[in-house]
């Protein structure tokens, strides 16, 4: 048995230790698509709502996806309705910012200043150093609305781009350019921080 | 011949596997004489690794709060 079918098992069950490990390992990812789609003052009140659901509808979930994306959608849908509630739109700010790497290349297309070589040996806790958190947050809360949503729900959550078009109203290839800006500002952000220990 | 600046913008499709053959083929000429190219490529994949986990996990009083605010739900729908 997979690990997510025995915690699925359990959390059907009623275990409330399950519960808290749920909670555990999603929350934070949660409160960040929330925050991407209604805005951080709004995302605690969202995701609060949206816990109190995924638990009354947690014996009906079939595992048809993982939990993280069925939470996610879950997230969405009560984003949505605080959004009708309040009468406020999904912002919809055109992304007008430069390539975050277009400084790096000379004008031939070639590296000027190439990558530095990261010091850890695997992807495990890249983005985990203390240090880099309060760096990360702030290139997170800077990041124009539809680029952070993109990276929230493909990257974090696990959405699908069809889904993810039709939830921020994009077309396929304004995802992908969203989703790569959004993608190049942390290798930029990590890069330097590998390369000077700062942020 | 393909320029550096073309292969960061194409690492995403590279590693989602949506190039097409001879796509790939060209990027994985360019990527045999660049080795700048080549950290990029690894070093993004590995940051794509880690991106699914970079919010970390809840702390004892999030969880707490939450649970509260189930059980909270739970005794107003039963009343």
């Amino acid at each position: 048995m997979t690990s997510e079918l025995s915690t699925l098992r359990a959390l059907q069950s009623g275990d409330p230790t399950a519960f808290s490990e749920l909670v555990r390992e999603h929350h934070r990812a949660l409160l960040a698509t929330a925050s991407a789609i209604v805005g951080i003052d709004n995302a605690e009140e969202c995701l609060q709502n949206a816990w109190i659901k995924a638990h009354q509808a947690l014996p009906q979930f079939e595992g048809k996806s993982s939990l993280r994306t069925w939470l996610t959608r879950i997230v969405i849908n009560e984003s949505r309705m605080l959004l009708r509630k309040t009468r406020r739109e999904v912002p919809l700010e055109l992304d007008e910012s430069q390539h975050p790497l277009a400084d790096r290349f000379r004008e031939g297309g070639h590296w000027s200043k190439p990558p530095a070589t990261w010091h850890d040996e695997s992807p495990d806790g890249l983005l985990m150093e203390r240090e880099l958190a309060d760096c990360l947050s702030r290139v997170l809360t800077a990041m124009p609305a539809q680029q952070r949503a993109m990276l929230e729900l493909r990257d974090v959550s696990g959405l699908d781009f069809d889904e993810i078009c039709n939830e921020l109203a994009v077309t396929a290839s304004n995802a992908r350019v969203l989703l790569h800006r959004a993608r190049t500002q942390l290798f930029r952000l990590v890069d330097h921080y590998q390369e000077t220990g700062e942020c | 011949m393909l320029k550096c600046r073309e292969v960061v913008h194409q690492a995403d499709a590279l590693l989602a596997g949506e190039l097409s053959r001879r796509e790939r083929f060209v990027l994985q000429m360019h990527l045999i004489i660049c080795r700048h190219c080549r950290r990029y490529i690894r070093q993004f994949e590995w940051l794509l690794r880690a991106i699914p986990r970079m919010h970390g996990s809840a702390s004892e009083a999030e969880i707490s709060s939450v649970l509260k605010a189930v059980e909270n739900a739970e005794k107003s729908t039963f009343k």
